[in-house]
């Protein structure tokens, strides 16, 4: 049960989940699911809710971290086209796994949370567009999905109020980039995920263009809280600006690795030492990339860094999904970061010049660089190649992609420096 | 409007309107690979990145619209350094073998790496290589050196609109293909080469020609469709290498016909010098010989004269006034697909401009293979998709289109009357009517359902219809024009401004013909019938090619067997077996000539190239036949032939003037008193018989062109079609099949197509089934 | 213009489809879909199969293309009856995924992306599978198999293998 008391909050989206059989809708009604559904079709204003989920100061938990009211906000009202939510469960960034069990484990949470968000935004088709390798998840949502509209809560007519939405389950197959939300609409549409330049952006002119909103799992499984609990409740909880509880998936070198949703504010340490069982070797974490692999990387010195967007910021990172890599002293950063490098250079779309081209570039040069067959000109090559890639192309992947290159260099240029040396050895 | 700032100066422009293309109009320099202005926009290429004031991160200007007040910088030192390092992404994998590409010297990647990228390249490692594809005769490719800016593809899908060229992969596997079978399926593959911004795709039959710095351009007109395209031809010396879109003048695309037939330029086909036929054949004399023999052959003869439409108006005036100097008497025809030569209620040429088809409420196509016949006017068509405006399709074969056709109504030929008659019904029940309309619906019985989609498209405001040759060519034609009339006029689309009458003519120049010719041709099957029935001694064949081409080869090989013949001419083509004598004219790429097109529009070609051997433009040998029977010449230079050419047309004196209006368009030829009732054909056979036109096969000088010819080959049908359940009904199997005829008895490879109209035989090639084309009926005798 | 097809959906698939098409506000949204099916049916995208997929959903066989190429789950070429796909991305190379893989290409003695001779087993080194609190993570016909190790991942050759690997 979630407490009303916002000091007393341990968990949103990951509330019910350890509960048994929660998947099934008899046990989760049992359990509270789409209790308060009645209360929020039959007695909220649709203006009321977006409101409420302003005041919430809830921000997008897919990575950009945008306000989700503010984003709803932009969504024009009576053009004469259909508006459409489509949830992101294309969870690829590296790091993250956190959406995957909220689909897996408490799949009626997410149904519910579009439900409320779906009635908000007058939506009538909604989708969750789920990664192609999330087979399993996406069965489980599809099991549930039969079993709310057998159960008319979705559907015609829903719990016998004018409200009527469908909801179907589209499996990517494969491509990090459908987690960009304009490529995840181009995919959406049965294309080539290649993100479409902005604007107009997609709550004007989205899939098919018309007006649409794309939220992540997280944030649409925190709305029900939310509008139960109300605005101000999830306000209160975490730190101004950065409010309410934040899934961490935390891998790497940790002893017990895994997602643990806490408090925003929560520092990294805290986190790391007292959640996920510390480092595997040592003390003090080597490198750590708070948000995903797209980060900057954070070092030892900001160990005490609290887990909220504007802290990392200031450190000179960014949270992003809440992906945290932890590499303690064993960790090769330069290995780390040529895999990153082939990462990307797989992943990008290849539409704009600068990415399709330099991330090739990067990873050719940095496995050059691995194997102790580099040269001093291919620092500045490398620190050329990325810096010219970020901000210059459609999508974000080319800053993702010169993230690493540029921590490396900036944090690790002695390190890089001896493995140059190595060949003349 | 929006007013911005460009590199601090004060613009205006249209709100909407992007940074890039501000930029273009108000002459600031912003580089670019992937845009271009007739294509959606990509964004991908990132060269055309700029600054804006306040923004954190370079914007690509060519996918940002202006804003009020927003202040622009195009270059900077940081934009340089972007430009630099754009150039040196897109040249890490891109090849080092400029001197051996055809695009170098006017290539955009090597002039802006002249202008924005690296001295030296700093990339180590393995480039890319990437397989090259067969995209049919007309486009070469080396896919290495694409940078991906997908121009080629949006190309496919928005304006050729056969989506045959793709993306495939991502990253840096990503490469451009196409899904052809033998040939990209668009008769207007050749632009491919234009709009690739460097030498991944080029034009295949000038590939390792030539250098662009040596060619010369020479602006002119295309008269190989009445379209009339404008043109720029490409020489170096004589030698054409390349024609291309006068983008000058507005043409973004040319299709592939108009584009590649100058390889017949120079080919084996043309007539050089003049000649006479001797006991040994074609052999070379003098002019002075040769027109000495024409004379001879011709003199106080009863002459028949065919002409090709093509020639400029010049050359076509100065036939006339060989006919009322010299033949007086002799019967005169040009229109090789006319059968009935009653006049026509609207005459050949459009009332509509090509921009106000394609801007109409609505457009009906009338028994045409548009795509074929007009190629650039189907691809304005096209665009209407795009904002959802209809296209609806009569007639008597579903034509493949690149375009989605709104309704698409199969009828037979011998259905017209009823198709009209039912629009006419509809419109008279509605009160709309037109004096006439009511014995003409008299005349009919039957009524077509089609007809209610024609009666629909001309209650909208505006409508185009766009009469084809099934109907220009069909035996009652001038009925059932005087029926299109009718209808036309009842809902109001025959007054100026709402004008929907547009009758696709044979070639180019019609409404000067109407005018200039209207009152002696004569129909070219009864032509060749006098000839063969001894009514006539000789024919003078200008430019024409009747065994090739049009409706009539069986009649014209029986009477050039019969009936001494004179060529005159620039490509020989199948008749010269028949001639007795040849006489060299010049091309349309050789001469100083005006022409006119479909819609009227005039077009002055005054940069020619050199006439090759001893050919001379026509009005001049037209001259020097008159000067062969010793009569005074009337024109010795071309301002003397204009001044002649207003004695028939005085409005047509603005056209030479200095004070050349380029809106001044010479209008079609109305006819009030053509009044004909349908009569009826008696349909004495169970099939119509239709041929069809086709792009790559029909014409002198696309037949002698050898690309135009290849690609004929790859998009040939079999020779007869049917619909399967039409041979089924007579118990035949597709292949070889007697047709009957009334004039005699064939044997044909058949092939079946549900895309033909059941109950009518398709002749799918005329010149080998073309002897066939006369007929309107037929029966089917024994198979196999 | 069509290839041509020995392979065709069973009439049950053609159902499916045309209840999954009706979800979408155009039929071009149920390509990937379709050919996951397609996938599923026929092993593998072949050009007969993409073709098939153009045709029944009334698509031009580029649009098709342009989608299988561009997807790595989509294959263009026949795999293993075990399809072992291996994530080496950050949080399971730190883990030991690189290890793990060089364990299972070396002792079924082929090279990643190949299929062992009897055409049981396909090895493939994957992207981050989105369950880095696994790592490593090797999914099997598209199952995750978490924390995976060099012994589970014999025990698991040997027992599909009937015991003989």
């Amino acid at each position: 049960m979630i407490s009303s008391d916002p000091k007393q909050v341990k968990a949103i989206c990951f509330d019910r989940i350890h509960l048994e059989n929660q998947t099934s809708l008899a046990v989760a009604k049992k359990n509270g699911a789409y209790k308060f559904l009645p209360t929020v079709l039959k007695d909220f204003d649709k203006e009321r809710i977006v409101d409420e989920v302003k005041k919430s100061g809830l921000r997008g938990r897919g990575g950009a971290g945008f306000p989700t009211g503010l984003k709803w906000s932009f969504v024009p009202r009576n053009t004469g086209k259909p508006t459409y939510l489509l949830c992101n469960a294309d969870e690829g960034e590296p790091g993250t796994f956190k959406d995957r069990d909220i689909m897996r484990f408490d799949p009626h949470l997410l149904i519910e949370g579009m439900l409320m968000s779906g009635f908000a935004l007058g939506v009538k088709d909604a989708y969750i567009y789920i990664r192609g390798e999330f087979l399993h998840e996406a069965n489980v949502l599809d099991a549930a999905i039969e079993e709310a509209y057998a159960a008319n809560l979705l559907g015609e007519n829903i719990l016998g109020t004018d409200f009527s939405m469908n909801l179907t389950v589209h499996r990517g197959a494969g491509a990090y980039i459908c987690g960009e939300e304009t490529a995840l609409i181009e995919s959406l549409e049965g294309r080539p995920g290649r993100p479409r330049f902005k604007p107009p952006f997609p709550a004007v002119e989205g899939f098919y263009r018309c007006p649409t909103v794309v939220n992540n799992v997280e944030t649409l499984a925190t709305i029900p809280a939310i509008l139960e609990f109300g605005g101000d409740w999830h306000a209160a909880i975490g730190v101004p600006n950065n409010t309410g509880m934040k899934i961490f998936s935390v891998s790497g070198h940790v002893n017990k690795p895994g997602n643990y949703e806490v408090p925003m504010g929560t520092s990294l340490k805290t986190l790391i030492e007292e959640y996920c069982g510390g480092l595997q070797h040592g003390t003090v974490p080597k490198v750590i990339i708070p948000g995903g692999s797209s980060t900057p990387w954070l070092l030892a010195e900001h160990y005490d860094t609290p887990l909220t967007y504007d802290a990392m910021m200031k450190a000179g990172s960014m949270l992003g999904s809440g992906a945290i890599i932890v590499m303690d002293e064993t960790a090769d950063v330069i290995a780390l970061t040529r895999r990153l490098t082939h990462f990307y250079a797989h992943e990008s779309c290849g539409q704009c010049t600068p990415c399709r081209e330099g991330t090739g570039w990067l990873e050719r040069v940095m496995t050059r660089v691995e194997n102790g067959q580099g040269c001093e000109e291919d620092l500045t090559v490398l620190h050329d190649a990325a810096t010219h890639m970020a901000g210059r192309t459609i999508c974000a992947l080319a800053d993702g992609a010169a993230a690493p290159i540029l921590s490396l260099l900036k944090h690790f240029p002695d390190e890089v420096r001896a493995r140059l040396m190595e060949k003349a050895a | 409007m929006t007013t911005l700032f460009i590199n601090e100066e004060e613009v205006t422009v249209s709100s909407g309107t992007s940074i890039l293309e501000a930029c273009r109009t108000h002459g600031a320099d912003v580089p670019y690979f992937c845009y271009h202005p007739e294509l959606s926009v990509a964004a991908n290429c990132r060269m055309c990145l700029v600054e804006v004031e306040g923004w954190g991160k370079p914007a690509a200007s060519c996918c940002t619209p202006v804003g009020e007040g927003m202040r622009v910088t195009t270059h900077s030192e940081s934009l340089s350094k972007d430009r630099e390092m754009i150039m040196e992404y897109l040249l890490i994998n891109h090849p080092l073998d400029c001197p051996v590409c055809d695009q170098g010297g006017e290539c955009k990647l090597q002039d802006y790496a002249v202008e924005h990228g690296p001295d030296h390249g700093r990339y180590k490692e393995i480039k890319r290589a990437v397989v090259d594809h067969n995209l049919g005769p007309f486009v070469s490719t080396c896919m290495t050196r694409c940078i991906h800016c997908t121009r080629c593809v949006r190309f496919a899908d928005e304006i050729a609109g056969t989506g045959d060229m793709g993306v495939l992969n991502r990253s840096d596997h990503m490469r451009i293909e196409g899904v052809v079978e033998d040939a990209l399926a668009s008769e207007l593959s050749g632009n491919l080469a234009d709009i690739c911004p460097v030498g991944a795709l080029l034009d295949k039959p000038s590939h390792d020609v030539s250098r662009p710095w040596e060619v010369k351009r020479h602006k002119s007109t295309c008269t190989q469709c009445p379209q009339g395209c404008d043109i720029v031809i490409e020489s170096r010396g004589d030698e054409v290498i390349r024609i291309k879109p006068d983008h000058d003048m507005g043409e973004s695309w040319i299709c592939d016909r108009g584009r590649y037939v100058h390889d017949s330029f120079r080919s084996d086909a043309r007539i050089l010098t003049p000649s006479i036929r001797t006991d040994s054949g074609m052999q070379v004399v003098t002019w002075d010989a040769a027109v000495e023999k024409t004379v001879n052959l011709l003199k106080d003869k009863r002459v028949g004269i065919v002409f090709s439409p093509d020639w400029s108006i010049e050359g076509l005036t100065s036939i006339r006034l060989l006919h009322d100097r010299i033949f007086k008497d002799a019967k005169v025809a040009f229109d090789l697909h006319r059968r009935d030569m009653r006049p026509f209620a609207f005459e050949e040429g459009f009332g509509m401009t090509p921009e106000n088809i394609v801007a109409a409420d609505e457009v009906v196509i009338l028994g045409s293979d548009l795509r074929q016949r007009l190629p650039i006017l189907m691809q304005g068509l096209r665009k209407r998709s795009f904002s959802d405006k209809p296209v609806t399709r009569i007639g008597a074969m579903n034509y493949r289109t690149n375009s989605e056709l709104t309704h698409d109504a199969l009828i037979r030929p011998r259905e017209w009357g009823a198709v009209i008659a039912r629009a006419m019904q509809q419109l008279k029940d509605l009160g709309k009517t037109a004096a006439g309309m009511d014995a003409w619906l008299l005349a009919v019985p039957e009524r077509h359902e089609a007809g209610k989609l024609l009666a629909d498209a001309l209650l909208a405001d505006s409508c185009a219809l766009l009469v084809g040759e099934e109907i220009r060519s069909h035996a009652d034609a001038a009925a059932l024009i005087h029926g299109l009339d009718l209808i036309a006029r009842a809902s109001g689309h025959g007054e100026e401004g709402r004008d929907a009458r547009n009758l696709i003519p044979e070639g180019m120049n019609a409404s000067l013909l109407s005018a200039v010719f209207g009152d002696i041709r004569t129909s070219v099957s009864d032509l060749f019938d006098a000839a063969h029935d001894g009514e006539l001694d000789a024919l003078l064949l200008i430019g024409s090619d009747p065994l090739g081409d049009g409706l009539f080869s069986m009649q014209a090989k029986r009477a050039m067997g019969k009936v001494p013949l004179v060529q005159v001419g620039a490509v020989a083509g199948d008749v010269s077996e028949y001639a007795d004598v040849m006489l060299p004219a010049s091309a349309y790429s050789e001469v100083d000539g005006t022409f006119i097109n479909m819609s009227g529009n005039v077009r002055n070609a005054d940069e020619p190239l050199s006439t090759l051997g001893e050919g001379r433009p026509l009005w001049k040998v037209m001259m020097r036949l008159i000067q062969g029977f010793d009569v005074d010449v009337p024109a010795v230079d071309v301002r003397e032939i204009r001044t002649l050419v207003q004695g028939y047309l005085p409005s047509l004196a603005v056209l030479w003037s200095d004070c050349v209006d380029d809106t001044w368009h010479m209008p079609v030829a109305r006819q009030k008193d053509a009044i004909f009732l349908p009569t009826g054909i008696e349909p004495v056979m169970a099939l119509d018989v239709i041929s069809r036109y086709s792009m790559y096969r029909e014409g002198a000088w696309v037949r002698a062109s050898k690309s135009l010819t290849e690609a004929g080959h790859i998009r040939a049908l079999d020779d007869v079609l049917l619909h399967p359940n039409t041979l089924q009904a007579a118990g035949l199997k597709p292949g070889a099949c007697l047709v009957r005829t009334a004039s005699g008895d064939f044997t044909f490879d058949v092939g079946v197509r549900d895309d033909v109209v059941e109950g009518v035989l398709f002749i799918a090639k005329r010149g080998i089934a073309g002897d066939l084309s006369c007929e309107v009926m037929a029966s089917l005798g024994g198979g196999q | 213009m069509s290839l041509q097809n020995e392979i065709h959906f069973t009439s049950e698939r053609l159902q499916e489809i045309d209840v999954l098409v009706k979800k979408y506000p155009g039929k071009r949204s149920a390509l990937l879909p379709v050919l996951h099916m397609a996938q599923k049916d026929f092993g593998y995208l072949s050009m007969a199969a993409q073709q098939l997929v153009a045709d029944t959903l009334n698509l031009r066989l580029m649009v098709v293309r342009e989608v299988v190429t561009f997807y790595t789950m989509f294959r263009e070429k026949p795999c293993g009856t075990y399809l072992l796909e291996v994530c080496t991305n950050a949080g399971c190379m730190l883990n030991g995924a690189n290890e793990l893989l060089a364990h299972m290409t070396e002792s079924l003695g082929i090279e990643v992306g190949e299929t062992t001779a009897d055409g049981m087993f396909t090895v493939t080194e994957v992207e981050c599978a989105g369950a880095c609190g696994g790592a490593p993570v090797v999914q099997i016909n598209n199952e995750y198999h978490e924390k995976v190790d060099a012994t589970y991942m014999d025990a698991f050759i040997t027992r599909v293998s009937g015991g003989q690997s």
